[in-house]
């Protein structure tokens, strides 16, 4: 087995920095602190970038996988701790979570297999819709609830299976562009689902404790009922996380790159294209359909408008801007882009445009992301085996 | 011409012909090929030499004839099942993941001993990696047979090796799987004299190493034709004009028609 | 339901049929010379649009309001605007990405749309609301039954099929036409026989967006009103109706255009709810993407092996 040998001290310190970094975002409130910690964000990550600390972290991330995991969670759990009070910093930062949760999804199908979603809201959407009618209709517990919205998603899914896997490049964009708008129209115009007013979803309760009840701590103060959402979203992309790191460390994660990158030399080195296909496309819609379960009992309300083919598009480019591929480069894309517009509200009316503006200038000049993907590494000290 | 002759063809093509519309590409042809036989393909561009492996390997549906490889009709298999069955190959341009490193494009082409389990690769991880190991460490052995310093570099990107070290790649991809045929889709495009032969003796000499192996070599470079093959079937508008020993074919007079003609 | 009543769909559906299929042929022209999709395309339509309301509000400044000459003059002043975008789009952001992976350009087209949108929005005054388009075309129809033909219909039916005959024409004939075609055929003998490739590129995508000019003047004056949003939807009926048709093909495109305007209008009519159109237009596109996966009439062949 391989040997490690490299500290772990820079893990631990890049996850001191992104918790306190993260803390001060979502607490601050002076739009020139705003301005003043985003600009520091992208120039911390250009000079780590420039400077070679982001080679030292991944190094010691990846002789140490587990100890990452462990140390980022403890992180994000002390993140959410210190915010305990803040209603709004914690739905944002649970809404980032969710979105980080789609977005690793979205890496299966197209970071790794090279299946493009415009849809993917569309499939968040679907866990949100399933999570209302059985939460109305059905005494069936949540956590099963969040179970069921999730397949049902990938189920769904599998209705442009078909689609997909005769079509390739534009012709199989155009399968999921015409869904998401399709799945859009049709929440409309649907009676059944509440129409353009949406549906209510109920909190979430797990084992009888209910989500949406503050929890007095005494002196310490109350906690927000959304500290809890943000603990289960959390769980879920930490899932998901875990989930794909697996993924790509394996020969399954070797099946989805040897498709993306030249279908026919993976079929004819045996790659059952199809099936792998499949895999991805109904995982990732999963991904997003659990997320969608969870987004729903935490808003207690959804209505088509949150499901615009343009938050589809926001959530392809967060994977596009953190560095399709690199699960990690998700999170701060995810953070950029969803806490941003809500905390810079001089922007706030311009968001659209000055993100639009910002991922034209990303393709155009570094079209690899913020942290581009490195070379698979099946385990532990990769470069030492 | 080798003694392996005698004994019965593993791969016998009977009839084959390939359509695009209206047109015939490939034209009832017939071929043979037998255990431990290096047989070259030449013929003039557009002669149907690498539709004739687009067929054999499934990329294109034959619009009729027979493919047997060791008595078992493969006719109108998918690729993945060709490769299942044993035969691999390498491509005309090549076909490498380029950002991936050489050990992952090793292993696209070892796929069929790779477990594919769901469980085993998303939760047996000690058992993934033992396979890993091993992988690794045959990875190495191949990689070394073709070129020592090609070793060394197996974890690297392939985007970031020489083009004979692409080529010798490629050949490795189709290698490492132990098939028994080869398929070579011109091999020496884009390198040197010098580069061409030095993949041509790792070649034969890797064919030392696996006796059964039967190679097809598509070739332009009739000197590379003359010094490697056993036999060589001459195409040309999609059929089959001549076959034989090098020197008899090459004083052929249809395919010295076939090769001025072009000209 | 009666023989005008169907006339009244049918003649509904034609119109629609020409702007979709002008939306299309931008898509299919583009795919030809370059293989990329330009997913503005839709967006530059509802610029061209909201640059023929500016242009009409300045003529009305200037008391030049006339109805017949401001139709054409603020027509040309879209079109004119559009070619010059489209062509700049390609030279800043479409060739530049020439090397990089499809959806690249895909993505960077799609938020070019996107700004395009949100500048409007922004910075058209009142630009989020509707705005009324003028009506420049003489109010005459004629009332046969149920049927209303309405003049300005059938004017902008033979303006929209006149263009588009028109820009087959200049491919077809027209030296610059014969450039793209050989771009189209094989960039790189095309560059060998000495055709300025970026100038050709340039060329197609001002053509392309000059016709999307058309089809947004052609909307505005049919629906009397534009949005800042309008381009969307249209920009993905116009790359439906190209792909359904067959990226690269003329032909393709414009079948497709009017393959999509017929189901949305068989859609209208089959349902009692007529929302539910498009949702049946959008379900009967993926599915034919499952049956014909590279459109009714694929102009290009498979890939190399």
């Amino acid at each position: 087995m391989p040997i490690t040998n490299r500290s772990y001290w820079p893990v631990v310190a890049s996850a001191v920095f992104a918790a306190v970094f993260v803390l001060l975002f979502l607490y601050l409130e002076e739009q020139w602190e705003i301005a003043v910690l985003a600009v520091g964000l992208v120039a911390a990550l250009y000079s780590a970038v420039r400077f070679g600390f982001l080679g030292r972290i991944e190094a010691a991330a990846s002789d140490h996988p587990r100890t990452t995991i462990v140390v980022n969670f403890v992180a994000a759990l002390a993140v959410i701790v210190l915010l305990r009070g803040e209603h709004f910093a914690l739905l944002m930062l649970a809404t980032v979570f969710l979105y980080v949760t789609v977005c690793l999804g979205l890496t299966i199908q197209f970071g790794y297999t090279g299946i493009v979603n415009f849809a993917g809201i569309a499939f968040f959407g679907i866990g949100a819709y399933t999570t209302a009618v059985l939460t109305a209709h059905t005494g069936v517990p949540h956590l099963l609830v969040i179970i069921i919205a999730g397949l049902v998603a990938g189920l769904i899914g599998s209705v442009l299976i078909l689609p997909l896997l005769r079509t390739r490049g534009h012709y199989a964009a155009l399968v999921t562009i015409a869904f998401g708008i399709l799945f859009r129209t049709f929440l409309e115009v649907s009676d059944v689902l509440g129409g353009p007013q949406g549906l209510k979803v109920p909190g979430m309760q797990i084992l009888g404790w209910s989500l949406n009840d503050n929890i007095s701590l005494g002196p310490l103060g109350s906690v927000s009922f959304y500290a809890s959402y943000a603990v289960v979203a959390l769980l879920l992309a930490a899932g998901a996380y875990i989930l794909v790191k697996r993924l790509e460390r394996s020969w399954i994660g070797l099946n989805l790159d040897a498709i993306r990158t030249d279908e026919t030399a993976a079929a004819s080195f045996g790659i059952d294209v199809p099936r792998w296909k499949i895999f991805a496309f109904t995982v990732g819609n999963c991904l997003a359909g659990f997320a969608g379960a969870v987004y729903a009992m935490m808003s207690g309300f959804i209505a088509p408008a949150s499901f615009n083919f343009g938050d589809s598009l926001l959530l392809v480019s967060i994977v596009l801007l953190g560095g399709s591929g690199n699960p990690l480069g998700v999170l701060p894309a995810a953070l950029l882009v969803v806490v941003l517009p809500e905390k810079l509200q001089i922007i706030q009316e311009y968001r659209f445009l000055l993100f639009a503006v910002l991922v034209i200038l990303i393709l155009r000049f570094r079209p690899e992301g913020l942290l581009p993907r490195k070379m698979r590494e099946y385990f532990a000290a990769w470069s030492r085996s | 011409m080798s003694e392996a002759i005698r004994n019965e063809p593993i791969l016998s093509v009977e009839g084959l012909s390939v359509r695009f519309g209206g047109l015939v590409a490939l034209n009832a042809l017939e071929f043979e090929l037998h255990e431990g036989e290096f047989v070259g393909l030449i013929g003039p561009n557009g002669s149907g030499k690498t539709t004739f492996f687009n067929a054999l390997t499934g990329i294109y549906a034959p619009a009729s004839g027979r493919v047997t490889l060791s008595g078992e009709d493969i006719t109108g298999l998918r690729p993945q099942q060709i490769y299942d069955s044993g035969i691999t190959r390498t491509f005309q341009r090549l076909r490498l993941a380029s950002s991936l490193s050489v050990f992952d494009n090793l292993m696209i082409g070892n796929h069929r001993n790779l477990d594919q389990g769901i469980v085993t690769n998303l939760f047996a991880r000690r058992r993934l990696e033992k396979q890993i190991m091993e992988n690794i460490e045959n990875s190495r052995m191949l990689l070394e047979q073709f070129s020592a310093p090609l070793a060394s570099r197996l974890l690297d990107p392939v985007s970031q090796l020489p083009m004979i070290d692409r080529r010798r790649v490629e050949v490795c991809r189709a290698l490492i799987s132990q098939p028994k045929i080869l398929l070579l889709d011109e091999p020496s495009a884009g390198m040197t004299h010098e580069e061409t032969r030095a993949l041509m003796d790792d070649l034969l000499a890797s064919r030392e190493r696996m006796p059964g192996l039967a190679i097809v070599l598509i070739e332009h470079e009739m000197g590379v034709i003359e010094r490697v093959t056993d036999r060589c079937v001459v195409l040309n508008y999609g059929q089959k004009i001549a076959e034989g020993g090098y020197r008899d074919v090459a004083n052929d007079d249809r395919v010295r028609a076939a090769y001025l003609g072009e000209d | 339901m009666d023989l005008g009543f169907i006339a009244q769909y049918l003649l509904n559906g034609i119109v629609l049929g020409v702007i979709y299929a002008m939306v299309a042929v931008g898509f299919t022209l583009f795919f030809g010379v370059l293989d990329v999709i330009k997913f503005s395309h839709g967006d530059v339509v509802m610029a061209g649009a909201f640059t023929a309301l500016a242009t009409y509000a300045g003529l009305e400044l200037l008391g030049l309001g006339y109805p017949t000459f401001a139709a054409v003059f603020i027509t040309l002043a879209g079109i004119a605007a559009m070619a010059l975008l489209g062509a700049l789009l390609a030279k800043f952001l479409i060739l530049p990405l020439r090397n990089a992976p499809p959806l690249n350009t895909l993505l960077i087209t799609l938020m070019f749309g996107l700004a395009l949108r949100e500048s409007v929005r922004l910075f058209y005054p009142n630009g989020s609301n509707p705005k009324p388009f003028p009506q420049l075309l003489p109010d005459l129809s004629l009332s046969l039954g149920n049927l209303e033909l309405r003049f300005d219909s059938v004017l902008l039916i033979i303006v929209g099929l006149g263009a588009i005959i028109g820009v087959h024409m200049l491919i077809e004939r027209s030296r610059i036409g014969l450039a793209i075609r050989a771009v189209a055929q094989d960039p790189e003998t095309a560059r060998l026989m000495g055709i300025n490739f970026e100038r050709v590129v340039l060329a197609t995508f001002g053509l392309g967006s000059a016709l999307a000019a058309l089809a947004g003047v052609t909307n505005g004056l049919y629906y009397s009103e534009v949005n800042f949003g309008m381009g969307l939807l249209l920009g993905v009926i116009g790359f439906s109706a190209a792909v359904v048709g067959g990226l690269g093909s003329l032909y393709g495109a414009i079948i497709g255009g009017f393959l999509f305007a017929a189901l949305q209008t068989i859609g209208a009519v089959w349902f009692s709810v007529p929302a539910y159109k498009d949702v049946f237009a959008f379900a009967c596109i993926i599915a034919l993407m499952a049956w014909k996966p590279t459109g009714l009439l694929a102009a290009k062949s498979a890939e190399r092996v």
